[in-house]
């Protein structure tokens, strides 16, 4: 059974690691797709940490996004700073700015909280567009260059594949990592009673400080990635509609368990690649999928993948009852 | 000026926790007045009143979950009162609620709920998760013999720990709950009803492990209303009727004691049950 499981994730890691190779090579349009799919993966990843473990719902994801992606690009594109460096600062400039506003935001539950980061969002974005000398403005900011490491430029889509593959597959292990120690079953405690964990020496406040600065360091880092890829980022790239996407990949992947996130991410990204060829009724038919998925899969795409691989191993469904997590 | 630490260990020395002349009003309805008692270390002092004497609200103060208006929380003689509940935690008290409040979210088990009470013991932190795995390990296993251990203690069976808490009967939901807060090894435990919802059967069983946490030298403050109980296990108790106190003592004093009757069972059972008790 822990080998079967274990083949699973061989094979879908071989696949990606062998994607630009076959699939890649006869179309490479694919390899952009799956690089966007990738930093999306983060993003849904990161807000899992924020919603599905904490428990602190915020739909202003979008605002750490975009500020990774212009601290990358404007420090790249009008000063030149080497892509590494700027990606770190991106890093950092989300993390700063996640901590200064959850001190005063966290204090929020619930909608309330919703709504303050929805705010949040909507000023960031607002911000991004008025300082037009520095941003671009509405017409965005241009002429980002391709990431770079040391000399070599990851110019070659194949290249940035694997660097933002790698660095997908190290988020999802620290976040796995996270969630599997003391301090994920903090967050669950959090999540599920504040005034009780309270009494057990827990400091909630700290505790969703900490995790909203890394959720958006994380969301920081997939915009720099962002940034470099596009070469080319606009406001419009990270509104509300932005966050909100980023929010429905996760409740459509299976909240609380990142790798649900993770599925909804690719979901969401390669369902147009489907719809595509239905032209006039592609957003009919895009629709139609997410409401059919989101009220008759209610545990998410996580949930079906679980129900019938339990029924494949012949191992007893009854067992594990109806949960949003992976089996232990 | 004069060291208030000092001072107050000088007064209530032999006191583990002194609740000192406690006031809490909730927009005007007043739901402690003047509260004042002591409880001495290794004692199970029993808090009684009928419902609405302001019990679990003098629980919530002693916490921290709620400030009071006036009056000061003493524990080791120290001022507790601007402290927030995990400090007070920290401090080593350890509560319990009257409606059990496990964790559930994420499909966290008994077991996670047991680790999550040695939180104080395992102070996580991210970078502790991600970069001392190896630390992790060890005192994840050191904790977990240490959860099956207490589990043990109040009764459950080990095999309980990987299910999900929603699926325990609610007297063993209880019995969980006190086990998540012995995780902490705490000094002194507060008590919330922790009998209600018990049978006669499972009472009993309680009554054995109260003793055995006090065995322990665990001082326990309990709130409860199954009197047969409290009697049963309290050095001393303390009365509360509409938020003043109304007594204080020991069982045999309070179970004589015309004010508590008259709050229990009306003033028309004073002499009735006075002339029983000579009689």
């Amino acid at each position: 059974m822990k080998v079967k499981r274990n083949l699973g994730w061989l094979a879908l890691l071989l696949f990606i690691a062998l994607f630009p190779a076959t699939v890649g090579r006869i179309s490479p349009y694919y390899n952009t797709v799956l690089i966007l799919v990738g930093i999306y993966v983060i993003l849904a990843v990161s807000l899992d940490l924020l919603i599905g473990f904490a428990g602190q719902i915020s739909v202003g994801h979008a605002a750490f996004f975009a500020l990774g992606a212009y601290t990358s690009g404007i420090l790249t594109a009008k000063h030149s700073i080497s892509p590494s460096i700027a990606l770190l600062s991106g890093l950092f400039v989300s993390g700063l700015v996640a901590w200064g506003i959850g001190r005063a935001v966290l204090r929020l539950k619930g909608y309330y909280l919703a709504m303050a980061t929805l705010g949040l969002n909507a000023v960031i974005v607002k911000l991004i567009t008025g300082f037009a000398s520095i941003t671009g403005g509405a017409s965005g900011l241009l002429h980002i260059p391709p990431f770079q490491i040391f000399s070599l430029t990851l110019q070659d889509h194949t290249y940035y594949y694997y660097f933002v593959w790698g660095i997908v597959i190290l988020v999802i292990t620290c976040c796995l990592a996270l969630t599997k120690s003391p301090f994920g079953s903090t967050l669950i405690a959090i999540h599920s009673d504040e005034e009780a964990a309270s009494t057990l020496g827990i400091d909630c406040p700290k505790y969703k400080l900490h995790v909203f600065v890394i959720s958006s360091m994380l969301a920081g880092v997939a915009g720099s990635l962002f940034a470099h890829f596009m070469g080319f980022i606009a406001p419009d790239d990270f509104d509300i509609l932005t966050s909100i996407l980023i929010l429905v990949m996760l409740f459509l992947g299976g909240v609380g368990t990142i790798y649900g996130a993770a599925l909804g991410a690719a979901f969401l990204k390669l369902l147009p690649e489907v719809t595509y060829g239905f032209h006039d009724y592609e957003l009919f038919l895009h629709g139609l999928i997410l409401i059919l998925v989101l009220i008759f899969m209610p545990e998410g795409l996580l949930g079906i993948l679980t129900n019938v691989k339990n029924r494949l191993l012949g191992s007893k469904v009854l067992s594990n009852p109806p949960s949003l997590g992976t089996d232990s | 000026m004069h060291d208030e630490a000092y001072e107050n260990n000088r007064l209530h020395g032999k006191h583990l926790l002194w609740v000192d002349n406690i006031t809490k009003s909730f927009s005007g309805l007043t739901a402690l007045l003047d509260v004042s008692f002591g409880i001495e270390r290794g004692h199970i002092k029993a808090l009684i009143g009928p419902n609405g004497a302001g019990k679990t609200t003098l629980l919530n103060v002693i916490s921290g979950i709620l400030s009071p208006d006036r009056g000061h929380v003493y524990y080791r003689g120290k001022d507790l009162t601007r402290l927030r509940p995990h400090e007070i935690a920290a401090q080593g008290l350890s509560r319990t609620f009257q409606l059990v409040r496990l964790f559930t979210a994420n499909n966290a088990k008994v077991l996670d709920n047991l680790m999550i009470g040695a939180h104080l013991k395992l102070k996580p932190s991210f970078v502790k998760s991600l970069f001392l795995r190896g630390t992790i390990h060890h005192q994840d296993r050191v904790i977990r013999e240490t959860a099956y251990e207490k589990l043990r203690f109040v009764g459950l069976e080990p095999a309980a720990g990987e299910t999900s808490p929603s699926n325990l009967p609610f007297g063993n939901q209880r019995l969980l709950e006190i086990a998540r807060a012995l995780m902490a090894e705490p000094e002194m435990l507060l008590l919330d009803e922790p009998a209600s919802g018990l049978n006669d059967a499972e009472v009993e069983e309680f009554k054995k492990l109260l003793l055995a946490v006090k065995e322990k030298g665990i001082t326990i403050l309990l709130v409860e209303h199954n009197m047969k109980l409290v009697m049963d296990v309290a050095d001393e108790i303390v009365v509360l009727d509409f938020g003043r106190k109304l007594a204080e003592g020991n069982c045999d004093e309070i179970s004589c004691n015309r004010k508590v009757i008259e709050a229990y069972l009306g003033s028309d059972y004073v002499n009735v049950a006075g002339r029983n008790h000579s009689g």
